[in-house]
């Protein structure tokens, strides 16, 4: 059975609030879509400037806020931002001209400053995350100028300026959910969640200073992976999505493989500077982290979403066994991969023994989450929308 | 009087042209000021000699006095030059991580002719020793530079910091739990 939304569950917007399978408007079907895939494409660019300016950083070193891997993470941001804010205004201005608002475009309508504004919920989510930015941005910069240009990524601003981010592409994420009934909002699932999942790991630096027995980033790794590659299959309406997004990602991790090096030498070269002296052969930081097996835990949650259909059973009964899986197997090819591309690291028994614990208890609390997450995005919109 | 079609489209060419000027001002702006915007030279603003065997180093450090924290520039200059030289720098004292205790003399990124850290901060205060270790034409020769001392961090506590940095994930939370009340996701069941 489809879950929607039981009525009143999230408070609506007035008249634009009127549930309706009907196509909308051919120009809202556009600024549906522009809007989404723009959102999108600013989070891309974040993803594309971080991973360049970590290498950078790693590889040539020199810093100022103007790099221009830093410009292209702020415009990433900024990209999302101001599509966010134009499709608030476009709904907003479609509540108060009094026609309708399909739902499938952003989710659910909701008030924003009584009433003043009414914002799609993906895109007040992704506003938000935006605006959260360019504010911890004046934070960091006044960061810098205290303890100078630190080159890490678990100082306090830089915790919350990847947060923002995260809300950013979270807000990207629920914006192809409430239109995942549509090919594109379909295909913008199978590739907003891998550039989630690339990115919220980096949140858990934030942990990096404690003394853990297991790299923090490591377990956000496998908590993210399993997390966010249940949501996707089980919003997606087929067989296979774990898959697709589980392919997506391992593209995404080539492509990053390749570009970071590539983007940070051309750059110094461009500048005049050298790389480094003495840099050991360790692969690209930010792709070198990406869970390099994921297809297999993808093939694991495949497994077991096929027997919840074929026993009939309701979506929720085996999730945790899925997380639990797609957890442990995360967990454990993390060691075999860095064994395949970093020689310079070394995993010792006691930490595989932990990681994988790890694994299966947060691959267990994923799935469980999970299940929950995607009901709470199935309510966004209405099984039918289309536009 | 009809309006003419050249004047009804003026408008959209004259955004068009301001559009396409901004974007070569921007592009030439970024291509011509990159080296500069790339990185600040590196300014000594205190130093400290260390005898290490034959070799006499120059350390100097880009911020002076050290707080824990912040970052800085160290340059370690030998005498005659690092030409033909090499050797490791061990640093000892509380914000030390045990993977920085040793590592290589390498050359600074922004002032190639001598050896050097850039923005290195060490996180704790108190205590530090820099002892080197270099071979070159003259042989061996180690030396420690002994007493560095790191004050407190500036600005205000960590945790006031963390606090304010973690609004975002505080919101977030917040969110998923409103919405989690609004959907009842446990009340509902889940097709695949």
């Amino acid at each position: 059975m489809e879950f929607t939304a039981p009525s009143g569950a999230i408070r609506r917007a007035g008249p634009t609030s009127t549930t309706s399978n009907a196509a909308v408007h051919a120009d809202q079907g556009l600024a549906a879509r522009a809007g989404a895939w723009t959102v999108f494409l600013g989070t891309l660019i974040t993803t594309l400037g971080l991973s360049w300016d970590v290498q950078w950083h790693v590889e040539v070193g020199p810093d100022t806020f103007f790099t221009l891997s830093h410009l292209a993470l702020y415009s990433g941001s900024a990209i999302s931002g101001i599509a966010s804010l134009v499709m608030v205004l476009l709904a907003t201005s479609a509540q108060r001209a009094g026609r309708p608002w399909d739902r499938a475009i952003g989710g659910t309508p909701v008030r924003v400053f009584g009433g003043a504004f009414t914002a799609p919920l993906g895109y007040l989510i992704s506003g938000v995350g935006a605006a959260s930015f360019l504010l911890y941005g004046l934070l960091d910069l006044w960061w810098h100028s205290l303890y100078g240009f630190d080159a890490v990524l678990n100082s306090p601003p830089h915790v919350a300026l990847f947060l923002s981010i995260s809300i950013t592409m979270v807000g990207s994420v629920i914006v192809f959910a409430a239109a995942r009934n549509l090919r594109w909002g379909q295909a913008g699932l199978v590739v907003a969640v891998p550039i989630l999942m690339t990115f919220t790991p980096i949140v858990t630096n934030a942990f990096s200073a404690l003394p853990l027995p297991v790299d923090p980033v490591l377990l956000g790794t496998v908590f993210f992976s399993a997390l966010l590659l249940i949501i996707g299959a089980a919003l997606l309406p087929r067989p296979g999505g774990a898959i697709g997004i589980a392919v997506v990602l391992g593209a995404l991790q080539a492509f990053l493989w390749w570009f970071s090096p590539w983007a940070a030498h051309t750059y110094a070269a461009f500048v005049g500077l050298p790389l480094r002296d003495g840099l050991t052969p360790q692969p690209p930081q930010l792709p070198g982290g990406m869970p390099m097996f994921l297809i297999l835990a993808a093939i694991a949650v495949e497994l077991v979403f096929w027997q919840t259909r074929s026993r009939h059973l309701d979506g929720k009964t085996l999730m945790p066994v899925a997380g639990a899986a797609a957890g442990l197997i995360v967990a454990l090819t993390i060691p075999l991969q860095l064994a395949l591309t970093d020689p310079t690291s070394s995993t010792d028994p006691a930490t595989v023994a932990i990681l994988a614990g790890a694994g299966l208890v947060l691959g267990a609390l994923s799935g469980v989450l999970a299940g929950r997450f995607t009901i709470m995005l199935r309510a966004l919109a209405p099984a039918g929308a289309t536009s | 009087m009809n309006p003419r079609p050249d004047k009804t489209h003026r408008p959209t060419t004259r955004l068009r042209q301001l559009l396409v000027t901004l974007a070569a001002i921007l592009t030439l702006g970024i291509i011509t000021a990159g080296p500069a915007l790339a990185f600040t030279p590196v300014d000594i603003v205190h130093a400290e000699q260390v005898k290490a065997g034959p070799y006499t180093l120059t350390v100097g450090f880009s911020v002076w006095p050290i707080r824990a924290m912040q970052s800085l520039d160290f340059t370690f200059a030998p005498d005659g030059g690092i030409a033909g030289k090499s050797g490791t720098l061990t640093m000892d004292g509380p914000g030390v991580k045990p993977d920085e205790h040793v590592r290589p003399l390498v050359r600074h990124p922004r002032k190639l002719e001598v050896w050097g850290l850039d923005v290195k901060s060490l996180n704790a205060p108190g205590t530090y020793t820099f002892t080197f270790a270099i071979d070159g034409p003259q042989g061996h020769g180690e030396g420690t530079l002994t007493g560095v001392q790191v004050l407190d961090q500036p600005g205000p506590p960590l945790g006031l910091s963390w606090a304010v940095s973690s609004l975002p994930f505080v919101g977030l939370v917040a969110f998923l739990v409103i919405a989690w009340r609004r959907t009842r996701p446990r009340q509902h069941t889940l097709t695949l």
